[in-house]
């Protein structure tokens, strides 16, 4: 049940909608024909340009452009396209005293939903982290929290509401203008519950929701197959040219490796994390392999290795995953044989004899055995066979 | 919350909610290799079939399938103590709370989904917190967790394994010192393969998952090994997010955990990305500084816990520090090479080249059984209890034997029969003309008495819902009898119920009676009726059937079954009877058919 992060303009929308206020902001991407978006604006109003791709402290990385008018939002768009980013909202300009700004954070935790509040807001807020108080949602909590903010209870229990339906987890505002009673959230930043989606009655879906920094092809298509999959899959480039890749099962197993490979020092050379668990299927393990594979293809290093690792699965099939695996290395074995790449795997559970038999004839009939071992050896120590020399 | 006495103490009896027949039958081969006499999984709410075979040893068994929790017998639902729902994460938070309110005697259960809901694991929790210490002392592991172990005495999840070699190669038979408690399902299950390779025993061991707001929180998995006589040390793998190792921290300085504990906290990898990603477990990720690894290990290590700076470090510390408490490899039965069988039978089979019924020789059973009472046992699957069953069944088999040569099934095996057909060929034209209109009423009449009187229908209702759907009523109304002249053979089966006491059955098919006679005299209680509503208060009265059994016997037909059986001797006659007589091939004279 991952937190994943709503566009700004979703979160944007889908809130002012459930309060019945008007959002005219306007999301900027790739497709978007933004001559005639620019058109749309009003030669007599103020604009704000900004980033919106769940960049953390915009404001300070230079990602906002405030105040200016209809005529310059093209070039501040082009300005902020030039700066690596695909995602941006156009937003009219609220004027407003700079004391006006107020902090407000709504966040699910175990005993409810909390909020902590501060009136001293904006881009310092976290100089002033002794201003902020926090309380539990309840109908006490929406009080204080009213009164502070200067909004009405009915809106802050409103805004919980909303919050609590829409299976949002995470929820900050700042700053938040009010002005007449009426909230302006002027820059925003929402997270969501993932496994929320099929009972957040469509207030959201899969558009709105900002893609992790997700880079390369096969990042992308390690995220495509995690939707489709009962079972999970990670994948992140840590360093594309990278000489140890890792193809690792277990959310707790693979941390471990890939720690192990920091501390010995090696962290510079590791090319990417992820794993796969829950037991998926040998074609879905072999499509995985491939994007791995095809990330060690494209890397300048000279010397590459694979380590496949994981603990002692309880019921993911070893049997299973490594056809998969041996699938796809079997497909680029002549490519991994002129890298002189060399595969070290560690691995128990279900199968796990016939499994790593089946792995290691592989491995040595093809000249890419490092090592293979089962749970005999501390989980650790695959690593140190793999980074040896 | 979590009382490992208790769990050590008892034998359980376990729900499997949803169906992971993998998990499922790899807790039986724990109970069997723990020398268990039976299975502690005792039901699976599922849908489908009525039974799903399982090993029990080499051998298979049978495990009961129920579509609700609701609808399980009484008797099952009052033993059931423990639960693994292993349904999806969308389904979890509808199948929890309702099996907590339906199990009287429940004590707790995991969650294996992943991808619950944070809101609806809060939910689950809160539901916990108000029904704990004042209804029911409950603990619930999970979402998102592979179980709780306790070597020889209780694996409720995939904790452990799947595969019964897996069970013999960790050592999980022989209790030892040392609990394991982890986040992660896989790293469970590593360290409990690892401490095997030390021989060093468990206390127990649990993952409560990789969630963000796990039921059974970090802090009370500590407590519970804090207060379980069995455990001397924890072994303890946390990662990166969340901020429960800082309670933990607290706990120990506070001296509310004084039993040593050798730590890791994973994901110090986290610090190589730019902006960490999302790691395996939904938890695993740091927002703030004070959810690093380096964080928490600092904080643990300052509380005084053992905290390996690395992997190896922890591990390492696992080895100096807990002395082995010679866990060495048991010799166990061989469980590999299973095969299941393509049919289940459980009726009557051979020992040793001799038939058996019932698991008795068919021989000995001659010499003790009465011909009805084989008949009851062989119908019913299991020998009746009471005597009134077995002479129920004989006057049911006789009085129904035969009734004349006009009724129908009788007319059609003479017609075969005079058609020169065999004597097969002649008993099977007469059998299937057995349906709803001839001999097929029974089961249609008990299934009219066991919801009519089952749902406390008002008989009045009852008769006007039929006559305004312009629907006859199963179990009333005869051709030739009618309140004038009353059916002989109904008042011999109405006089079996004098023996009975509440008579639920009989009692609701002759307030109908009462009521339909009043419409029309030839609307009595039929031979179908009384035979249905007599035999059912029998089962319910004398044999212990409750009513989701006796439904089960209705959809099966039963109630037919003893037509079928005593009017097959009818037609054989019927058919000897013609063959003797031998008429010739039958033709129905033209002025015996209207042409219209």
């Amino acid at each position: 049940m991952p937190r994943v992060k709503l566009f700004e303009h979703s979160a944007k929308r889908i809130m002012c909608k459930r309060l019945s206020l008007p959002y005219t902001g306007i999301a900027i991407t790739s497709q978007t024909d933004v001559d005639s978006a620019v058109k749309t604006l009003a030669s007599d109003k103020k604009y704000v340009v900004k980033v919106d791709q769940g960049v953390k402290k915009r404001f300070k990385k230079g990602l906002v452009t405030l105040d200016i008018n209809h005529n310059q939002v093209k070039t501040a768009l082009e300005n902020l396209k030039n700066k690596n980013f695909n995602y941006f909202l156009i937003e009219e300009f609220v004027a407003h005293n700079a004391d006006a700004e107020k902090y407000l954070c709504l966040e699910r935790e175990r005993e409810g939903i909390t909020a902590s509040v501060s009136t001293a807001g904006g881009v310092d807020i976290e100089d002033n982290a002794g201003a902020i108080k926090k309380y539990l949602l309840d109908s006490a909590g929406c009080e204080a929290v009213a009164e502070q903010i200067g909004l009405d209870v009915e809106t802050i229990a409103k805004l919980k509401q909303i919050f609590d339906d829409c299976y949002f987890s995470f929820l900050e505002i700042n700053p938040l203008i009010v002005l007449n009673n009426r909230p302006y959230f002027l820059d925003l930043a929402a997270q969501v519950d993932s496994a929320g989606q099929f009972f957040a009655n469509h207030a959201w879906n899969e558009t709105d929701i900002v893609e992790d920094n997700k880079k390369t092809p096969q990042e992308n298509a390690v995220a495509v197959l995690k939707k489709n999959s009962q079972a999970s899959f990670s994948l992140s480039v840590i360093n594309p040219d990278g000489a140890i890749f890792l193809l690792l099962s277990g959310g707790g197993g693979s941390l471990v490796v890939a720690d192990e490979i920091y501390n010995l020092g090696y962290a510079d050379k590791l090319a990417n994390y992820g794993e796969y668990s829950g037991n998926p299927n040998e074609e879905e393990t072999y499509f995985y392999t491939k994007q791995v594979l095809s990330l060690l293809k494209n890397s300048k290093s000279d010397k590459k290795n694979i380590i496949i690792g994981g603990g002692v699965a309880n019921f993911t099939d070893v049997r299973i995953t490594f056809r998969g695996i041996i699938r796809a290395l079997d497909e680029d074995k002549d490519m991994l044989n002129k890298l002189g790449v060399k595969i070290f795997v560690r691995r128990g559970g279900p199968g796990q004899t016939e499994g790593l038999k089946m792995m290691k004839k592989f491995l040595e009939k093809n000249n890419l055995c490092g090592a293979v071992h089962g749970s005999e050896l501390p989980l650790q120590e695959i690593v140190k066979l793999a980074t040896k020399k | 919350m979590l009382d490992l006495g208790y769990l050590r103490k008892t034998e359980h009896n376990i729900i499997m909610i949803g169906l992971h027949p993998q998990i499922l039958q790899s807790m039986l081969d724990f109970d069997f290799l723990s020398g268990k006499t039976a299975p502690q999984t005792k039901a699976i709410i599922g849908s489908g079939r009525k039974w799903e075979k399982f090993f029990w040893g080499k051998k298979e068994c049978l495990i009961p399938v129920y579509a609700k929790v609701d609808l399980m017998p009484a008797k099952i639902k009052e033993k059931i103590d423990l639960f693994i729902n292993v349904s999806s994460g969308r389904r979890a938070l509808a199948s929890t709370p309702e099996t907590i309110a339906a199990l009287p005697n429940l004590r707790g259960g995991v969650i294996f989904a992943e991808n619950l809901p944070e809101k609806h694991a809060i939910e689950i929790w809160k539901t916990l917190q108000q029904v704990q210490g004042k209804e029911k002392n409950l603990f619930i592991i999970g979402p998102a967790s592979v179980g709780i172990l306790i070597p020889g005495k209780l694996k409720l999840g995939a904790i452990g394994g799947i595969e019964h070699n897996q069970l013999t190669a960790a050592r999980l038979f022989t209790p030892g010192n040392t609990a394991v408690l982890c986040s992660s399902g896989g790293m469970t299950n590593e360290l409990i393969n690892q401490l095997a390779n030390q021989n060093i025993g468990l206390s127990f061991a649990l993952a409560f998952g990789g969630d963000r707001f796990p039921i059974l929180t970090p802090e009370s998995a500590f407590l519970t090994a804090e207060q379980d006589a069995e455990t001397k040390q924890i072994v303890y793998f946390g990662e990166l997010g969340g901020t429960d190792e800082y309670r933990l921290a607290e706990l120990i300085k506070e001296k509310k955990i004084t039993k040593p504990i050798i730590a890791y906290i994973a994901g110090s990898v986290a610090s190589v990305f730019a902006e960490p990603p999302q790691f395996g477990h939904a938890k695993a990720l740091a927002q703030k500084g004070e959810e690093t690894a380096a964080a928490k290990k600092i904080a643990l290590r300052d509380a005084g816990a053992l905290v390996g700076e690395s992997y190896e470090e922890f591990i390492n510390l696992i080895k100096n520090n807990i002395m082995n408490d010679n866990n060495q490899t048991r010799k166990h039965e061989d469980l590999s090479n299973r095969k299941h069988t393509l049919f289940t039978c459980a009726i009557s089979g051979e020992k040793n080249g001799a038939p058996t019924i019932l698991n008795e020789e068919l021989t000995k059973l001659a010499e003790q059984m009465s011909y009805p009472e084989m008949i009851i046992s062989i119908l019913l699957g299991h020998k009746p209890k009471s005597k009134e069953l077995v002479d129920f069944t004989e006057l049911v088999l006789k009085l129904l034997t035969d009734h004349g040569p006009c009724v129908s099934g009788a007319v059609n095996t003479m017609i075969a029969a005079r058609a020169g057909k065999d004597l097969v060929s002649s008993l099977c034209s007469g059998l299937l003309t057995i349906g709803d209109r001839f001999g097929g009423a029974i089961n249609e009449a008990a299934n009219n008495w066991l919801r009519g009187a089952g749902e406390q229908t008002d008989p009045a209702v009852f008769v006007e819902n039929r006559a305004s759907a312009q629907k006859h009523i199963a179990g009333i109304g005869h051709k030739k009898y009618s309140s004038h002249q009353p059916d002989p053979r109904v008042k011999m089966i109405l006089n079996f119920s004098q023996s009975l006491g509440q008579k639920t059955f009989t009692g609701f098919a002759l307030k109908i009676e009462k009521i339909t006679l009043a419409k029309k005299a030839n609307l009595i209680l039929n031979v179908d009726g009384a035979v249905a509503a007599v035999m059912l208060d029998l089962l319910k009265e004398k044999e212990g059937y409750d009513n989701s059994a006796l439904s089960e016997l209705v959809a099966s037909e039963f109630f037919n079954a003893l037509f079928v059986l005593s009017r097959s001797v009818g037609f054989v006659g019927h058919y000897l009877d013609q063959r003797r007589l031998d008429e010739g091939l039958f033709r129905l004279p033209e002025e015996e058919v209207a042409s219209v």
